[in-house]
């Protein structure tokens, strides 16, 4: 059995090298937390979707449906499609944790957040295991603390902000954003429209159900797109 | 179901999808169709959410009403695209809302 005690210097580093990659989560956490406030849901419990989810956008997702009375399967549902891009990542760090201890496989992969995936991919190859997994531990408790205290700021300030200030603009603009990011090719953009366009129509449909067809019937758009078009170049972040 | 046991819920799905495929190593793979849908994910997903809301429910309502925020999505949709960073272009257009807003 190798060796995976706790390493001091690993997980450090991990924790400072996130730093660039968890700040811009700050302003995204805080409106998040305004959001939860303004919302009408019992704060508190709103706001434990920071420590039981730990993901930004569908927790936003989720708050926002939840706020506007749409069903519990709708909420879920919508939560399960934001972040099936964690089975992505959790099929790319596959082989990188595969000796790893068992006790981290468990708690690992709650920590597997965007950034401390992006952090994770780009760590040298000739990294040993215990520095590798100690790293990523380092890396995930930093992002998780910079989530909890930003989101928990935003609940607690949302108080004193006012309607007029218009902040829960933010949301689609932060969600807009997002979606420029994602995209990464032609069949992307077909994706985009595609749910764009279903969201809008089907914004009177029971329960928020129009964003559900909306991203199912993107996801089919962007996927029969990206077979029509080809592998067209894609940029890598 | 209350609001709590939905977001344990939605929790407990978001956890599975993290830790599905590291716990169960090498017995499970997902079909090259599925993984390359997976890719398209992200911008149906973002788009469904950001669109109805930008059109701020009143779809129809009078177009000047909505130029300021039409203004302010176009000038943070050009930084995010120029330096791909989401904090930047949250700021942009949060500031061009409010700047229309005070001036109008």
């Amino acid at each position: 059995m190798a060796d995976f005690s706790f390493d001091r210097h690993a997980f450090w580093a991990g924790f400072r090298d996130i730093v660039p990659l968890a700040v811009p989560g700050i302003p995204f956490g805080f409106v998040l937390g305004v959001v939860i406030a303004e919302s009408g849901l019992d704060r508190f419990v709103a706001w434990l979707s920071s420590p039981l989810v730990l993901a930004g956008a569908s927790q936003l997702a989720a708050i926002e449906l939840l706020a506007e009375s749409a069903g519990a399967a709708v909420v879920l549902v919508t939560v399960a499609f934001i972040n099936s891009r964690h089975l992505m990542y959790s099929a790319v760090l596959r082989p990188t944790f595969s000796n790893f201890p068992n006790w981290f496989k468990i708690i690992g992969p709650y920590l597997l957040i965007d950034q401390a995936f992006a952090l994770a991919i780009t760590q040298p190859d000739d990294t040993d295991d215990r520095a590798r997994m100690w790293h990523f531990l380092g890396s995930g408790a930093l992002v998780w603390l910079v989530w909890m205290v930003s989101t928990g700021m935003g609940v607690v300030v949302g108080d004193i902000t006012k309607p007029e200030w218009q902040l829960g603009f933010a949301v689609p603009l932060l969600f807009g954003g997002l979606m420029i990011i994602s995209i990464t090719n032609r069949a992307g953009i077909v994706a985009a429209v595609v749910g764009a366009v279903v969201a809008v129509l089907g914004a009177d449909l029971p329960q928020g159900s129009g964003v559900l067809l909306a991203i199912v019937l993107g996801v089919v758009a962007g996927g029969f797109a990206d077979t029509r078009l080809g592998a067209t170049p894609e940029a890598t972040p | 179901m209350s609001l709590f046991l939905t977001i344990l819920s939605a929790g407990v799905i978001t956890y599975v999808t993290r830790a599905s495929l590291i716990i169960a190593g090498d017995r499970v793979t997902l079909p090259g169709q599925v993984e390359r849908a997976l890719k398209y994910v992200a911008p149906a997903a973002f788009a469904a959410i950001a669109a109805p809301a930008l059109l701020g429910g009143d779809q129809f309502a009078a177009f000047g009403d909505d130029m300021p925020r039409i203004i302010a999505v176009l000038l943070a949709g050009v930084v995010i695209a120029r330096t791909r960073s989401v904090p930047l272009s949250l700021f942009a257009g949060m500031s061009a809302l409010w700047l229309i807003l005070w001036v109008s």
